[in-house]
């Protein structure tokens, strides 16, 4: 015994039990993620509860606990219908419960405003349509497919509108300009633009009257239900986004559901304030400001290693700008978003603003936070990552291959352009990767510098000048933290939070678990093929 | 062609170099750029405040013996006015001294002659006491508009103010009057004797239209402690505050009408020094004195203990002393700014920071001053009857070092203390910038966060590079270098929404698991040496021993889950937070520092153990050979002989976490309640640095003091780390010198 302490094989448990935890954290981070995440989409079956009081509920199990104050078993029940009971949830003892059913009619409406609906369908008022005689779930879909043609009948109007809004805009912004310009010779060109807003500004009018006339038109179309404590409930049919009936799906429908669901997230509009719908505008925000972040930081982290790598001689030199790196990418990341603030948005912004857009004023332009200014400086937060990386790979090039080149004649240029970057290429990829994975989860910085919670825009759209850098954006990390802790209703908000934390950490891991895959096989090659 | 060709490359080869050169060089430029544009930000905090005059009237004698009782000037500071005792108001344009207009004080009162005293009631406002014992109370306004040829024309009006005309008493020396909401029309005066007479008039319209008067009188003639010498009135004529000729400060209830009570007595100066002068400053809350020796101080009300529930007046601030008697204190309508003068030059300080802003100099004695609505002119009119317009620059007289990092007593509290809370509703609050208590959550997150990842990264790290069989540590090491990349704002979202509701249900489990867990692992270690006898399952495990281990944690935590209920029930009356609150009087809140140090340790694990593991990993191979064919085992090869040798670079491991840690930002804001409270307690939140920043930059306006000090607190975190990394990273390169490259 006295041995096997001394030896010591009783630390290397403890320490092996170190490890063992770690593991057991992240596993339960990405577990309980991965748990609350996919189950979102899964079309539950809805239960119907016959209480000892003799009313009902029905709802989908969401969770079961030990009541803190009764200590008897518990359920939590999604009820959903939040217009009319106030609120999602509602906890049910379990010996207050007579008994459970699964009713076949039970349905599902996903709604445009108020959060689900659980009920039961009664019919099905259309004027002005003819619907055949049917029973009133296919009445039902029948007119859903009706309401959804006269809806894109619409869009051409709705497509009309946004260019009229938007000559609109762009001729207030030039007569903007020529009033500050001031100069006498432009008086009739105001004119003329003051008169072509107008035009365009009535014309919207005139269309938006007309549009909204055909919305009511499609609205008076109606669905019936009852809830399940007998009230009923009318709602538009365009209010409506899926109809369900989940306790008679069956497996691959349910499957069929959820890949739809899938769908609806990654390219939909977010609805009542970005706790349902999709996150289109959010992924394409965090990628499209990625991109942007990518193009600064790759030339700049790239240049910075050769420097380092290739030209500079071992010194003070070398020594501080390592240091100087490893401060970039030590630096609170917070810090980096005061400096954005300071130097980006009211430093540079507000002169660009004051040079090229003085007639906006004091609307800033450039002189707020906006895309632009975010990923440059998530560019010069993420530098490092890329500098390292590309430094780690060049150094693994066998000095054989320089000297080889530079005996041949070649300048050190040339070398480099011809036979070291080539060669230090998936190395340089591997930091490009790691950086916008870093860059992606990043929110600090852009809290203050351009993220916002609904962004009315996309940064890049059809009209002239197609990317607008100066747009605000929306970004998943901050979707987190917004829905998740900003929300009125956080208990709803939920689920949501978990699709897209979950879509957030899916991202990052795979990104950065490709490029450590890569990054460990380059250092195999060149190890093991040289010296 | 060919020459043309290495002429070509050559010439390439070096601008090529020279912007490569220039691109290294941008790495320790940004950095420097990053630093110099915060700080440049954060500096002009501590600018000084600057006067410059910006014009001069000489006054053209009104005709002998005429007092002038009142200046003032227009905001852009292009016209001036002057009241003489005549109660005229004269115009003069600054450009040329020459006057645009003499106006009578509208609403004079009958059988009045003479102006006695004006008493400015802030912003160009005047109650005029005449020499029959009326008041009258008139406004001064200003518009312009600008000529087509770009010449600014004044227009100045003179109105009056109905509700505030009284009617003539006798026996008045000096007189204030108040409109107050609901009590109508509040008239104090000063009466010969020092007696002093509080007379509320209110009217009351009822719905009939019909109205009714009620006039209540209060005389208060006790004997006083010594002749007064200065009264003041707040602008809600709550109280009534009075200096003495030999330094006792007295305070009057005037708030209930036909009452007056006397609140105060107390001797606020040393040496019996006559109180000269009072004002209220800002937000009527502290009353400043001076006295005949030039001191000045401010007090206001504080809760003294063994006194009940009335508030005593108190000594707060001690500002800079004039070096002669106080002639007049005029507070700042805009800050807590307070100006005093001992005649021959006027004291600009600061109540809250205490500090002296400015010392305008004047060549002859002031006799009257007053400062614009905007806080930025001040006019002053001397003895030679010339009237001095100053141009007053004070950007943040509210922060010094000595609100930034010490104990201030604010306005409102019992005690001074370090206090963070930067805005209110209303204007004249006193922000509360002590950056003490932020700096102090930064370190109590950072120190229980390195508290719960040092160990685990350490030993984990130590593991990884000395005992695990290397085909599995391919594998291990990516799953950690992966959790690096886990963003922040997911660790954060969860510790929030799902670590914190958890742990809230029952915090004992964590607690109990600290015991339970290693309890476990020794129980599996003995019998670990049970079944090592039975090889095979040795030669299994050898390298593999974590494995193992996974299922003996998971047992850990469930047994401790288990006991905590039973714990809990038995030992706590079934509930702990109460328990705690009862016995311990600790509050829980349930995002409290547990929650961040398990989140934020979380967060800095992988960067502590990559690091480390890589240090230990480097340690050269032929060390390790020695010893174990020294016959050492691999425990105290791993222990003795190459820990001791990584010990460098272990140490920056944790140095460049423990950097990480303090900056962290949505973990800190989303895991706890972002109180700025300061408490060792693990089961109270806390807020950082860094959070603040996150929560308060995007309401702070533009170049405010606000502003100003959240960039000054985003140079501490890059001061802090930049020490920390660059610490970290010297030693490093320390390590790697002496081991090389392996």
């Amino acid at each position: 015994m006295k041995i096997f302490w001394k030896t010591g094989e009783p630390y290397v448990l403890a320490t092996g039990s170190a490890l063992a935890v770690i593991l057991v954290m992240s596993l339960a981070l990405i577990g309980t993620v991965m748990t609350n995440g996919l189950g979102y989409f899964w079309p539950d079956e809805l239960v119907q509860f016959e209480l000892k009081d003799g009313s009902a509920a029905l709802g989908q199990i969401t969770q079961r606990e030990k009541n803190p104050i009764t200590g008897e078993q518990r359920l939590q029940i999604k009820v959903a219908n939040r217009d009319l009971l106030g609120q999602d949830f509602r906890w049910i003892d379990e010996k207050e419960i007579k008994s459970r059913s699964l009713p076949s009619k039970a349905v599902l409406i996903e709604r445009r405003e108020h959060g689900n609906f659980f009920g039961f369908l009664n019919g099905v008022t259309a004027e002005g349509v003819t619907l055949n005689t049917l029973p009133p779930e296919e009445t039902l879909e029948q007119a859903m497919t009706i309401v959804s043609d006269k809806l894109s009948k619409t869009d051409q109007i709705r497509k009309e509108m946004s260019d009229l809004n938007n000559k609109a805009e762009h001729l207030r912004l030039k007569l903007l300009r020529l009033e500050y310009s001031g100069s006498t010779k432009s008086n009739i060109e105001i004119e003329e633009s003051k008169e072509s807003r107008e035009k365009a500004l009535s014309d919207f009018t005139e269309l938006n009257d007309v549009f909204s006339n055909k919305l009511a038109e499609i609205g008076e179309i109606t669905a019936q239900f009852t809830d399940v404590s007998g009230g009923t409930k009318d709602i538009a049919l365009v209010d409506i986004v899926t109809v369900q009936y989940p306790n008679r799906m069956t497996f691959f429908e349910k499957c069929g559901a959820y890949i739809e669901r899938i769908r609806e997230l990654l390219l939909d509009d977010p609805r009542e304030s970005n706790t349902e719908g999709g996150l289109f505008p959010a992924i394409f925000g965090t990628v499209m400001m990625v991109m942007l972040m990518s193009v600064f930081s790759l030339p700049f982290g790239v240049i910075a290693a050769i420097y380092l790598r290739e030209y500079a001689r071992d010194g003070v030199m070398t020594r501080m700008i390592r240091i100087a790196v490893n401060n970039l990418a030590g630096v609170p990341s917070i810090v980096y978003g005061v400096f954005g603030l300071g130097f980006f948005v009211y430093g540079i912004g507000g002169s660009i603003d004051n040079l090229f857009f003085p007639e906006r004023l004091p609307t800033p332009t450039f002189g707020t936070g906006g895309i632009l200014w975010s990923s440059l400086t998530l560019a010069l937060l993420t530098v490092p990552v890329v500098i390292v990386a590309t430094e780690e790979s060049l150094a693994s090039i066998p000095k054989g291959i320089r000297e080889g080149s530079l005996a041949l004649g070649a300048t050190k240029f040339q070398t480099l352009t011809k036979n070291l970057l080539p060669m230090a290429t998936p190395g340089i990829m591997t930091g490009l990767i790691l950086s916008m994975a870093r860059a992606a989860g990043e929110v600090a910085p852009l809290m203050i510098i351009g993220v916002v919670k609904l962004a009315p825009t996309l940064p890049f759209d059809a009209n002239f000048p197609y990317f607008h850098m100066d747009r605000k954006f929306m970004h998943l990390g901050f979707h987190i933290y917004d829905v998740g802790f900003q929300s009125p209703n956080v208990e709803a908000a939920k689920p949501m939070v978990y699709v897209t934390t979950m879509l957030l950490l899916a991202i990052v891991i795979i990104a950065s678990s490709s490029a450590i895959y890569f990054r460990n096989r380059m250092r195999g090659k060149y190890t093991t093929s040289t010296f | 062609m060919a020459k043309t060709f290495t002429d070509k490359s050559r010439r390439n080869d070096r601008i090529a170099e020279v912007l490569i050169r220039i691109g290294g060089i941008m790495v320790i430029v940004s950095v420097i750029w990053i630093l110099v544009m915060i700080s440049q930000v954060a500096l002009p905090l501590f600018y000084p405040s600057s006067a410059t005059l910006a014009a001069t009237v000489k006054l053209p004698s009104a005709g002998s013996n005429v007092r002038i009782l009142a200046v003032g000037s227009e905001e852009k500071r292009q016209g001036v006015f002057s009241l003489d005792e005549t109660g005229t108001f004269r115009f003069f344009k600054v450009s040329d001294g020459s006057i645009s207009a003499a106006i009578k004080a509208p609403g004079i009162p009958a059988g009045a002659t003479k102006l006695v005293s004006a008493e400015n009631r802030g912003k160009s406002s005047y109650n005029l006491l005449w020499d029959n014992g009326a008041v009258s109370a008139v406004s001064v306004d200003f518009s312009s508009t600008i000529s087509n040829d770009g010449l600014i024309n004044l227009i100045q009006n003179v109105s009056e103010k109905g509700e505030l005309s009284l009617p003539p008493t006798n026996r008045t020396l000096q007189s204030f009057a108040r409109y107050v909401e609901n009590r109508g029309t509040v008239r104090v005066d000063h009466l010969t004797g020092d007696h002093i007479r509080v007379t509320c008039q209110l009217t009351e319209t009822d719905f009939l239209g019909n109205e009714t008067k009620s006039t209540a009188v209060s005389e208060y003639s006790d004997p006083l402690p010594g002749s007064l010498t200065a009264l003041a009135v707040d602008s809600q004529a709550h109280y009534l505050y009075g200096g003495t000729d030999n330094g006792i400060l007295l305070r009057w209830d005037i708030s209930e009408p036909g009452e007056t009570r006397l609140l105060d007595n107390i001797s606020a100066s040393e040496g019996h020094e006559a109180i000269t002068s009072l004002a209220l400053v800002l937000g009527d809350v502290s009353i400043a004195v001076g006295d005949a020796k030039g001191r000045i101080s401010t007090w206001f009300p504080v809760n003294v203990s063994g006194s009940g529930a009335d508030k005593r007046l108190t000594k707060i601030h001690v500002l800079r002393p004039n070096p002669g008697k106080v002639s007049f204190i005029l507070p700042s309508p805009r800050s807590k700014t307070i100006f005093s003068s001992d005649s021959a030059s006027i004291h600009a300080d600061h109540m809250t920071s205490e500090r002296n802003l400015l010392t305008i100099k004047s060549s002859a004695p002031v006799i009257r001053a007053s400062i614009s609505p905007k806080g930025n002119t001040l006019t002053l009119l001397d003895n030679t009857d010339s009237i001095t317009v100053w141009d007053l620059k004070i950007q943040h007289p509210d922060i010094s070092f000595g609100t930034l990092f010490g104990k201030v007593w604010y306005e409102g509290y019992d005690k001074p203390g370090y206090s963070w809370q930067s805005s209110s509703a209303n204007d004249d609050y006193e922000p509360k910038m002590s950056l003490v208590p932020l700096v102090f959550g930064t370190i109590k997150a950072t120190l229980f966060a390195m508290l719960f990842a040092v160990p685990l990264a350490l030993l984990a790290a130590l593991y990884t590079s000395q005992f695990m069989s290397p085909k599995l540590k391919g594998r291990v090491k990516p799953v950690v270098e992966i959790m690096a990349a886990i963003p922040s704002v997911v660790i954060g979202f969860l510790a929030g929404l799902w670590l914190a509701p958890l742990v809230d249900k029952s915090v004992l489990t964590i607690f109990l698991s600290i015991i339970i867990v290693p309890l476990m692992l020794l129980l599996t270690i003995f019998f670990w040496k049970r079944t090592k006898r039975a090889s095979p399952l040795q030669r299994v495990t050898h390298g593999r021993e974590f494995i193992a281990m996974i299922p003996v944690v998971l047992l850990g935590f469930y047994f401790a889950a288990l006991l905590s209920t039973f714990a809990e029930a038995q030992l706590f009356a079934g509930d702990f937070k109460q328990w705690l609150f009862n016995s311990l009087e600790i509050r829980y809140d349930q995002r409290n520092s547990i929650i961040i140090a398990i989140a934020l340790g979380f967060a800095v694990i992988p960067i502590i153990f990559t690091i480390a593991e890589d240090a230990i990993s480097n340690v050269p191979r032929n060390l390790t050979a020695a010893s174990l064919a020294l016959g050492g085992s691999r425990w105290q090869t791993a222990w003795r002989v190459v820990l001791p040798s990584a010990l460098p670079g272990v140490f920056s491991a944790v140095m460049i976490g423990f950097g990480r840690a303090i900056g962290e930002t949505m973990i800190v804001l989303m895991a706890t309640g972002n109180t700025p409270i300061m408490s060792w307690s693990l089961f109270n939140g806390l807020r950082s640095l860094s959070a603040n920043i996150a929560v308060e930059i995007p309401e702070a306006p533009f170049n405010s003091s606000l502003y100003r000090v959240l960039f000054l607190s985003a140079v501490l975190l890059f001061v802090f780390t930049f020490i920390v990394n660059t610490l970290a990273e010297a030693l490093r390169q320390r390590f790697r010198k002496k081991y090389g490259r392996y």
